[in-house]
């Protein structure tokens, strides 16, 4: 491992070199031939930064985090190369006044030209009094800054489509920025997301001067166009039926498929197995760990539990019980016999009461 | 009273009928056996492909079911009266009437009942309503099988959102089919058993006995 201690892990200039790889990275994410690197290279290298307000509303901070510590360690440092970051209130240095001026500067001097990325959950309820930054509600900020921006970018599953905020009962009636603006977002779910798609979309509007592609909910095809499941090293195990019974056994040792202790990747669009995290080439199934799926909506809520295939049925009127689908359902279908038992007894019963005569002939 | 043999299912609502009967069946099987794999290879180099296989089976009877259900609707419009959408649908005040005294007639309030060639009401809107499951059934199917397809991602994500979501519904509507076909089995007995006409072989050979009027 001695390779992550190399000494450009400390270098805050970015080399010649990892800037190429960083670029040609990128390439090779979008689907790009690699004669289209020099024209990504020429696009991130443009002395024209494009200034990006990056708002923080309800979140941990992991999408930054996983960004900044992306591995190829030149990944982070290519992006905030490539952008001018005026507004980010991690790694910003002003604070306070100054912090709170220099978001007014973006908006009014690059007004239609900036680009705003939103990390985390926008609350609705209560008129958004759940998230507050220099006094104003995320709902404001957001409204005031994503429709004079040039793009919006939505990163992480929270600023995506909710997240772990709107997860059930969502007390704070948290949003997506999409659901919160009305208007075409591009979304980088994933919890984190992987930071090669954030900078494949980044580098795809520099050069191309437009977005990527997306599919129907907002997400860059490029990165999630196709499940998990569908690439995934572990699929052979899956179609012959070799299966991990549970955590720890022999056949986890082995390797084998994870589909039977609840992993979500055959439900699941993202390019973890393709692209996979940190340098080290890991993403959770590689790890002995299924895909719980965290680059779909309301994730929290239908893919789990995380160790079962799907999730409970609620039962109406009960407050809340869950059964397991199929134990209900064998229940119904007991309850179905045994009315289908009772109405044929009834029916039995008619006839020797009535006697036989009495039948339809008669009618 | 006298009864007479009248040709009631056309060949290709009897071919409907088997291959949407046929095909429920092979799709419960392989669809638990897909959802919860109860076998376990565990032998490298077996080259046996239990999921593999199921899941071709599950396809192919997916692909009858939904030519089945293609044949149903085109003969809801075009079929014999019997089979026509109007003749049993709950949606004529014929129908509306038939509906309230087959119920009565199950659950053995009158013995009374209008004999009837075709489906009762009950029996169209049961119908109706399995073919309306039906659909839904085959959105979430399609959607599944091909997630990367623009055509069936409008649809699942209009319906389901995710494909999780599309997963779960399917799995509880396989539930409404197996007690859907229980239910069949039962009412058909019992109709066989109350009133002698011949209700069970005709869907093989498309004929009943109707009771004449005279």
């Amino acid at each position: 491992m001695t390779r992550h201690l190399d000494k450009s892990h400390f270098e805050p200039k970015l080399s010649r070199r990892g800037f190429i790889k960083g670029c040609t990275i990128a390439a090779a994410a979008l689907g790009l031939s690699d004669e289209m690197v020099p024209r990504l290279v020429e696009a991130a290298a443009s002395a024209q930064k494009p200034p990006v307000l990056w708002l923080h509303f309800q979140e941990c901070t992991g999408c930054t985090e996983a960004l900044l510590r992306a591995s190829h360690p030149d990944v982070g440092r290519l992006i905030l190369d490539m952008i001018s970051l005026d507004y980010h209130e991690t790694v910003m240095a002003p604070s306070g006044n100054q912090a709170e001026k220099s978001f007014k500067d973006t908006l009014e001097k690059y007004s239609g030209k900036f680009i705003c990325v939103v990390e985390g959950a926008v609350p609705t309820k209560d008129g958004g009094i759940y998230c507050k930054i220099g006094g104003r509600t995320a709902l404001e900020i957001i409204r005031e800054a994503a429709p004079k921006a040039a793009a919006v970018i939505a990163i992480g599953t929270c600023a995506s489509y909710g997240g772990v905020q709107a997860a059930s009962p969502n007390p704070t009636g948290a949003k997506g920025a999409g659901d919160v603006l009305g208007m075409p977002v591009v979304n980088i779910p994933g919890c984190p997301p992987n930071p090669i798609a954030f900078l494949g979309t980044l580098l795809h509007f520099l050069t191309f001067k437009r977005l990527p592609e997306l599919d129907q909910i907002g997400r860059p095809l490029f990165a999630y166009g196709r499940k998990n499941h569908d690439q995934c090293e572990r699929r052979a195990h899956f179609d012959e039926g070799r299966f991990v019974e549970q955590f720890g056994d022999s056949n986890h040792m082995k390797g084998y498929c994870l589909y039977k202790v609840g992993c979500k990747g055959p439900e699941t669009f993202a390019n973890c197995p393709a692209v996979r995290f940190n340098d080290v080439d890991v993403w959770p199934v590689s790890a002995g760990h299924g895909c719980v799926g965290c680059t779909e909506p309301n994730f929290w809520d239908t893919h789990s539990p995380f160790y079962e295939r799907l999730p409970g049925v609620k039962i109406p009127g009960t407050g809340g019980i869950v059964h397991d689908v199929d134990s209900a359902g064998k229940k119904i279908l007991g309850i179905a016999a045994a009315a289908a038992g009772i109405h044929a007894a009834v029916g039995i019963g008619k006839r020797i009461v009535k006697g036989r005569g009495k039948s339809d002939e008669d009618v | 009273m006298t009864y007479q043999s009248r040709y009631a299912w056309s060949v290709l609502f009897r071919l409907f009928h088997w291959a949407f009967a046929l095909s429920i069946v092979t799709l419960v099987v392989t669809g638990l056996y897909v959802n919860s794999p109860w076998t376990n290879t565990v032998l490298e180099g077996s080259r046996s492909f239990p999921m593999a296989t199921m899941r071709y089976l599950h396809f192919l009877a997916g692909f009858i079911f939904a030519s089945a259900v293609a044949v149903r609707l085109y003969l809801w419009l075009f079929g014999n009266r019997q089979e026509k959408f109007w003749d049993s649908a709950p949606i004529t005040p014929r129908n509306i009437r038939n509906l309230f005294s087959t119920m009565a007639y199950y659950t053995y309030l009158t013995d009374r009942h209008e004999t009837r060639l075709g489906h009762n009401a009950l029996a169209g809107t049961v119908y109706l309503a399995t073919i309306v499951l039906t659909l839904i059934q085959l959105v979430s199917g399609f959607y599944m099988l091909y997630p990367e397809s623009v055509f069936w991602q409008k649809w699942g994500v209009a319906l389901f959102e995710t494909q999780q979501q599309a997963r779960f519904i399917h799995h509880l509507l396989m539930w409404y089919f197996i007690i859907f076909a229980f239910f069949h089995l039962y009412i058909v007995i019992w109709n066989d058993i109350k009133s002698p006409e011949g209700l069970i072989s005709s869907i093989f050979c498309g004929r009943k006995f109707h009771r004449s009027s005279s």
